[in-house]
């Protein structure tokens, strides 16, 4: 081969990876594009003032964009619930998440630690309808006791939520306190500070600015958030009167009435999206903001670094004497907190799995032809084996498409690209929108793009394309973070010995960060088998006979579990098939954590050997 | 900021249990989402004699007069397993899902049955309806899906669903048009000819369609998921789906009247809308539907107020 043809694979390797980066942006504004372009009729005849600050939801579907309205679109009342609905989920998930942050990094012995983080992560795979199934039949009943109504509203939907955010909170809380200097440690703890006085006056604000982006990110959650909150939020359209009172969601607003929708009520949804939208892109300000703060302020500690920290240090401990009896009270009562949360989140988690299992094992075990059973036509004898496959193919056709682009975009990130460069800031921030858009929305570009263009009605193709690009942002963000982890010495070495950058990165990199591209897969997987707001409108939701192509249409496992708890025939295969869910979810992330675990390990090794 | 934070905690459990009590509690009202055809049915009939709950006003702007605090869901499942577990609940189901998780009431007096929603004197009912699109020629398995809709055969189909078949041509069709007729079923010689026919529209006809489907294929020895292509979503998306047939393979289902220039439909078979409470709920068996109304408006606010 001669030394031109050689770059021009180079070239040619480089600008494949680009070119798949920029699928990332091209995403979200195929997003924003498709969603503007379909809510500007709606906002032209509403009015757009109207349409954000009424508080009058009164749709009529068969309202046309030629004739008067006689229904009335105004969401005022929805972003005011899904505002408080976010309020109250960071309240008792954020606080929780904080807490068993501060407990898993400081408190707990490390093994415990281990088991105990896992089971969180664990947490964060639990499908959203699950959370949903778990809030009717056992939360909302408890709640009824000491409630007015039936249990259902705020408080109900923030204890949902803030369960639902707790796992993102506490890994990102505890990854960024982890990586509080342990120099900071020892010297509050050399002046005489005692170990939870060190925790909470020196080690917890040393990490706030990561522990806030957490928050952050556990808000974009929770706007994001359908299948669950409309399963307890009560869904009236109307503002959030007391901790019990029914109220709505924006997201609700969407999944509730698409089935029904004439087309200036289409519209409206659709303009619901784009609101929406509008949310998460100020949650992601938000955030680039403060980990901004905190790049910026890493940089300064750095620079400052030991005057600063023991004036610091003397100056807290200073502190600490001057109330000192104010202060153990305080820090003990934190330490506490920091106990009850690791045990509670642990307990949520035994409640939620225990009380779907011991609902459906019993059915599941007298029945187990639910799982391979044959599909028979308006059977009484539900099978599940066709969601089954029909999840199989959309976990396949998914991957097959994301994984790839997700990959080449982390290998362009990380192996080629500068760091300031605007397309890679761009990129940057489109993979941040994309990790922030709500899944339901995910599920209304799908409608309006996908499905006319695969011939009008939902099939498992139009379902897989558009759950394919919610799982960029993972993907991307897991395999940058294992290439990251490969030590630059390899690279170097590998380029000193004359191998080029492509053979570089495919024999050496990639290899080496192939557990962790291994466990981003499956996790993204997790996700696929789990999310049913995405494939709703896009796949079709009834439970048919086993797909016989990709044009079919179907229903995955949770749209099933939605759809089988839905008419009020089949609660019993409902519990069964969140059984199956919960287990395939479950083993899934173990199999994710135990190769990351060996990941860690493998490299470990390398560092050591080489 | 965690002095905030404990503080806001210790708020709201003061709240939480300052509600807590042994003074009675307000009737939750369990309804479906605006655009269902079970919240349409029951909307339209259940009136104080001056309003009903869905009307419209002097503009002929919606106005729906459901009280504010009712709990919307999306399903009839989600429904029941609401007013299942909730002791001051109500709610409403199509007669067809009626389980024994909860307590059916009367209303006006009347037990919902085949005899009281045939002779009306059931008010809350509504009728399942076939359609297909006006002026579009059918494929010729279409056309004789629809003969054996139209037919006897539906009887049985309707009783499989929890629905009441109807026999009198005149009630068929919609007021003023032509009757359409029960007819009987003839077998041609083989399955006809057509692309998979397309079945659209209202989730509440699911039983009845499938029960349909599957005895039409076996009358011709095949399979009902080779010949039919269902996907149930709400009766909008099947009169939408009629609307925009081009091949003359669509049939669409809805739960709510039709009345459209541009569709050609049959009313098949009747469907009450039930009342139900809580199963330990034995204080009330029978409202009115003026009662029903205060109820759902939120005139009424506990079950001791009904007189």
């Amino acid at each position: 081969m001669t030394i031109l043809s050689a770059k021009n694979k180079e070239k040619l390797g480089k600008a494949v990876f680009a070119t798949a980066a920029v699928v990332c942006v091209i995403a979200v504004a195929a997003i924003f594009a498709f969603l503007i372009i379909k809510s500007i009729p709606a906002f032209a005849k509403i009015g757009v003032f109207e349409f954000v600050f009424g508080d009058n939801w009164s749709p009529d579907r068969l309202d046309t964009y030629d004739s008067p309205l006689s229904g009335t679109y105004g969401i005022l009342t929805m972003i005011v619930g899904t505002l408080s609905a976010t309020v109250g989920a960071l309240m008792i998930g954020g606080i929780l998440g904080y807490f068993t942050a501060v407990f898993l990094v400081f408190y707990c012995p490390k093994k415990l630690g281990r088991i105990l983080s896992a089971v969180i992560n664990l947490l964060a795979g639990i499908p959203s309808v699950v959370y949903g199934f778990f809030g009717i039949v056992f939360l909302l009943p408890l709640l009824s006791n000491i409630a007015p109504n039936n249990g259902s509203g705020l408080l109900a939907t923030s204890i949902i939520l803030g369960i639902m955010i707790l796992p993102t909170v506490v890994s990102l809380s505890k990854t960024s306190l982890e990586a509080v200097p342990r120099a900071y440690y020892e010297g509050s703890v050399a002046l005489g500070a005692t170990h939870s006085e060190t925790v909470f006056r020196i080690m917890s604000p040393a990490a706030r600015s990561g522990i806030t982006a957490s928050l952050i990110l556990g808000i974009g959650r929770a706007l994001g958030e359908t299948m669950a909150v409309v399963m307890v939020a009560g869904n009236a359209p109307t503002y959030p009167d007391g901790i019990f009172s029914s109220f709505r969601v924006l997201t609700a607003n969407i999944v509730m009435e698409m089935g029904y929708a004439g087309e200036v009520q289409e519209g409206a949804l659709v303009a619901t999206g784009v609101i929406l939208l509008f949310f998460v892109l100020l949650v992601n300000v938000l955030f680039r903001l403060i980990s901004k703060k905190a790049v910026e302020k890493s940089v300064k500690k750095q620079k400052s670094h030991r005057r600063g920290r023991i004036s610091a240090l003397t100056k807290s401990i200073k502190n600490n004497i001057s109330a000192f009896t104010y202060k153990i009270k305080a820090v003990s009562i934190c330490k506490g907190m920091a106990l009850f949360s690791g045990i509670l989140a642990a307990v949520v988690l035994v409640l939620v799995i225990g009380f779907i299992f011991s609902k459906g094992m019993p059915y599941l075990i007298k029945n187990p032809s639910i799982i391979y059973g044959k599909y028979e036509f308006a059977s009484e004898n539900i099978t599940i084996l066709p969601s089954i496959i029909t999840t199989l193919y959309a976990v396949a056709i998914s991957l097959i498409i994301a994984v790839p682009i997700g990959i080449m975009t982390a290998i362009f990130l990380n192996e080629y690209a500068g760091r300031d460069n605007i397309l890679v800031r761009i990129i940057r921030s489109a993979i941040d929108i994309l990790a922030g858009v709500p899944s339901i929305v995910y599920g209304l570009f799908g409608m309006i793009a996908f499905v006319p263009l695969l011939g009008g009605s939902g099939s498992i193709l139009a379902g897989a394309l558009t759950v394919s690009i919610m799982l960029l942002p993972t993907i991307v963000r897991s395999t940058e973070e294992s290439l990251k982890s490969v030590a630059d010495a390899m690279r170097e070495g590998s380029l000193a010995l004359g191998a080029g950058k492509l053979r570089t990165i495919f024999k050496i990199v990639l290899p080496s960060a192939l557990p962790g591209i291994l466990s981003a897969v499956i996790l993204s997987m997790g996700r696929v088998i789990s999310e049913s707001a995405p494939f709703l409108y896009t796949m079709g939701s009834v439970i048919t006979s086993i797909p016989t192509g990709i044009m079919d249409s179907g229903a995955t496992l949770a749209v099933a579990l939605y759809q089988l708890s839905g008419e009020g025939w089949y609660i019993n295969e409902a519990y069964a098939t969140a059984v199956v869910l919960i287990v395939l979810v479950l083993v899934l992330n173990f199999s994710a954590e135990v190769l990351a675990g060996k990941l860690s390990k493998k490299l470990k090794g390398e560092t050591n050997g080489k | 900021m965690k002095k905030i934070w404990s503080l806001a905690l210790a708020i709201l459990m003061v709240f939480a249990f300052a509600s807590c009590g042994g003074v009675e509690k307000n009737i939750s009202v369990v309804v479906r989402e605006q655009g269902s055809g079970t919240r349409e049915a029951f909307d339209n009939v259940v009136t104080d004699g001056t309003h009903f709950l869905e009307e419209r006003d002097a503009d002929g702007k919606k106005v729906y007069n459901t009280t504010k605090t009712a709990i919307q869901q999306t399903k009839t499942g989600t429904v029941l397993s609401s007013v299942a577990s909730d002791k001051n609940a109500i709610g409403y189901i199509s007669l067809g899902s009626v389980s024994d998780t909860i307590n059916v009431i009367k209303v006006n007096g009347v037990v919902a049955s085949e005899e009281t929603v045939l002779s009306g004197d059931y008010k809350i009912q509504r009728p399942f309806v076939l359609m297909t699109k006006k002026g579009q020629t059918l494929t010729a398995r279409a056309a004789d899906f629809m003969n054996y809709l139209k037919s006897e055969a539906s009887a049985e189909h309707s009783e499989a669903a929890g629905c009441i078949f109807l026999s009198d041509p005149n009630r068929r069709a919609n007021d003023g048009a032509e009757a359409i007729e029960v007819t009987t079923f003839t077998k041609q010689a083989t399955l006809p000819e057509g692309d998979k026919i397309v079945i659209r529209g209202s989730t509440s006809m699911e039983k009845f369609i499938n029960s349909a489907a599957k005895g039409y294929a076996d009358i011709y020895g095949v399979a009902a998921e080779d010949i039919f292509d269902i996907q149930l979503e709400g009766s909008s998306i099947g009169r939408k789906a009629v609307e925009d047939d081009t091949k003359g393979n669509v049939i669409g289902l809805s739960s709510a009247s039709v009345n459209q220039d541009d569709i050609d439909s049959f009313n098949v078979c009747l469907d009450a809308v039930v009342v139900i409470v809580n199963k330990e709920n034995t204080s009330v068996t029978d409202l009115t539907l003026t009662q029903l109304y205060d109820i759902f408006s939120g005139k009424i606010k506990k079950f001791s107020e009904v007189k």
